[in-house]
């Protein structure tokens, strides 16, 4: 009860201070609200890339194993980043369906997917438009989990009878026919073959797949692909515990044909964790950045504490005179410094949430616990760091100097 | 109870010694009403200081209730102040930002100890004593100035102190309202045996009193008994 009132009084009190200094004190928690936001704004926004980033990866699914000639993405024992497809930066191997069927010997791998991928001007009856062509198997569509908006996919049939058939989409599709519902049943052209679309994919998120026309990989023999060449095959294992195992029998099945650094196995979970240690490293960067304003905030408060001592010299006179403590004058003050730097710092989360929601209609932005809790945390810390030494000034004032101070 | 032994205070003013206070002995008993006369410059305000304990000599033992201030700690000589000494000022010293009522009970905010009566309730009976009951929710400067003095008084009074310290309290008067004032203190000493050491350069105010102290140049040049 008492303690209860000791804090009632105190915020009163120095609520009754702020009222009488309204711009003073706006203008010195803007500091605060200004360092806070940016700070959130910042881990907002490195969230939202990491994010943006994962969802391109995750929507291939988490059990997949990519197979690429190269080193590859993320894994490789040169550790060398993105080095792309065979035949887009000059690899010396590209698959073929022999090692497609070498690895369908492996127990643990229940798809195993050839991948042709090329970059092409696809043709409606109006319009043209640079889309992806895919040439891949039926398996394709379970290992992907694939939902359609419209008709069906291709089947086995297709792929021995190397049906001029394709599946768009969701962006092509709209890109083409004006909506994506309107590309089943019509036609396509893509490098002078005619192509009957027998679906439309729903939106994946995945812009590479949803600006693509995915064909059975055996109609990409007549002309596009008459070497019957992939630069990638997907494999996709049955349970996330055997992808281990899956890609390590993969990898000795290839290296019966290949050396070693001529192809490189990329599991999905490798890549994300890949992604997401950048993305740290990349969010304390923003933060450390973040800080700075922070910093110069909490300066901000420690200047207006000075002159709020000084200006109150005579008052802190008077509460000695009837009995106040140091210790009261010190909890006085710091109560002050932190009640100011705390609302700056909720109305800069307060801005920063909404901003986030404005953001997030075309990016996904996230504010995460760790963001509200740096707010909230750092600015009492700053509130009680910067104003510490303000308030020891003012508690260690000779009473009889500051009773006497005109 | 409070009592002054050799006391001495000296400043330094640049390269220069000055003695505000010089070897200075004296006594107030419990229930005394004394004045402490002399020409601005005297010393008398420094000697009220060191009393109420804001001050602290340079030389010689001041006592209050049998507790010798020259050995307290800081948070002691607050608890003191809190409990037993109620000072008045010239200027009434109430903070702005509080209402009366606020200004009235500050002191009971800052006590250590438990009170053994209710705080709000001798704020309410004092106010109402001192006609101003009405005005408990206006801010101080939106009243006279003799009602500021009231409310002064007041706090000075919340803690049931052992001793009020009134420092030229009509010096910010007018005339008339300066009377009310030393009318309430010659009150308050009569009926409710409050001890009270009033500080003064005017002979007339420093009469009412029963006992008058006169200073000069930080010595005391008299003593009516």
């Amino acid at each position: 009860m008492k303690l209860k009132n000791d804090i009632y009084h105190l915020l009163k009190s120095a609520i009754a201070d702020f009222k009488r200094n309204k711009i003073r004190t706006f203008l010195t928690s803007l500091g605060i609200t200004i360092g806070v936001l940016s700070v959130v704004l910042l881990i907002a926004l490195g969230l939202g890339l990491r994010n943006y980033i994962s969802e391109q990866f995750e929507g291939l699914g988490a059990n997949l194993i990519m197979v690429m000639a190269g080193s590859g993405f993320g894994g490789g024992d040169d550790g060398g980043g993105f080095s792309g497809p065979a035949g887009m930066f000059g690899s010396t191997v590209e698959f073929d369906e022999r090692d497609v069927s070498s690895l369908r010997r492996v127990q643990e791998i229940e798809y195993v997917v050839p991948v042709y991928f090329k970059s092409l001007s696809i043709e409606a009856e109006e319009n043209e438009e640079v889309g992806y062509v895919m040439g891949v198997n039926d398996e394709f569509f379970d290992l992907m989990n694939s939902d359609m908006l419209e008709g069906k996919e291709f089947d086995k049939s297709d792929l021995q009878g190397r049906t001029k058939v394709a599946v768009l989409g969701y962006t092509l599709s709209e890109d083409l026919f004006g909506e994506a519902e309107d590309g089943a049943g019509r036609t396509i052209r893509i490098d002078n073959m005619r192509l009957k679309v027998i679906g439309v994919f729903e939106k994946t998120g995945d812009s590479e797949m949803d600006k693509s026309a995915v064909i059975p990989y055996t109609t990409t023999f007549a002309s596009l692909n008459p070497d019957k060449t992939f630069w990638s095959i997907y494999l996709g294992v049955a349970s996330e515990d055997e992808v281990e195992a899956a890609s390590e029998k993969a990898e000795e099945a290839l290296l019966r044909r290949y050396k070693e650094d001529e192809f490189s196995l990329t599991e999905q979970s490798e890549i994300l964790s890949t992604i997401n240690s950048i993305f740290a490293v990349l969010n304390a960067i923003l933060v450390a950045i973040g800080s700075i304003s922070l910093l110069v905030g909490g300066i901000g408060i420690m200047n207006i504490m000075y002159a709020t001592v000084t200006e109150r010299t005579k008052e802190i006179g008077i509460r000695r005179a009837i009995g106040a403590t140091k210790q009261d004058i010190l909890t006085q003050f710091l109560t002050e410094s932190v009640v100011l730097s705390i609302l700056g710092g909720l109305v800069g989360l307060l801005l920063s949430v909404l901003i986030v929601l404005g953001i997030r209609v075309f990016f996904p932005a996230a504010i995460n616990a760790v963001a509200v809790i740096i707010a909230i945390g750092v600015s009492s810390f700053i509130g009680i760091f910067f104003g510490v030494f303000p308030a020891k000034r003012a508690a260690n004032l000779p009473p009889i100097v500051a009773i006497k101070y005109e | 109870m409070i009592s002054l032994k050799n006391v001495s205070k000296t400043y330094l003013l640049g390269e220069e010694e000055v003695k505000a206070v010089s070897n200075l002995s004296m006594e107030v008993k419990a229930g005394e009403y004394v004045s402490i006369l002399g020409p601005s410059g005297c010393g008398k305000s420094t000697l009220m200081y060191m009393i109420g304990l804001l001050d602290i000599p340079t030389s010689g033992k001041i006592t209050i209730d049998g507790k010798d201030a020259s050995k307290l700690e800081d948070d002691e000589l607050s608890k003191i102040r809190n409990e037993k000494i109620g000072f008045v000022f010239q200027s009434f010293n109430l903070i702005n930002k509080f209402s009366v009522w606020e200004n009235v009970l500050l002191p009971a905010k800052y006590t250590k100890k438990k009170l053994d009566f209710d705080p709000e309730k001798k704020a309410e009976e004092l106010l109402k004593q001192f006609g101003i009951w009405e005005r408990k929710d206006f801010f101080p400067n939106k009243i006279s100035g003799g009602q500021q003095q009231r409310v002064a008084i007041a706090r000075a009074l919340i803690m049931n102190p052992t001793v009020i310290l009134a420092d030229e309290p009509t010096g910010n008067l007018d005339m008339k309202t300066g009377h009310e004032i030393l009318d309430l203190l010659d009150d308050l000493n009569k009926k409710l045996k409050v001890t009270i050491v009033l500080i003064t350069h005017e002979l007339d105010i420093a009469k009412r009193t029963k006992r008058r102290i006169t200073m000069r140049d930080g010595e005391i040049v008299g003593r009516t008994k």
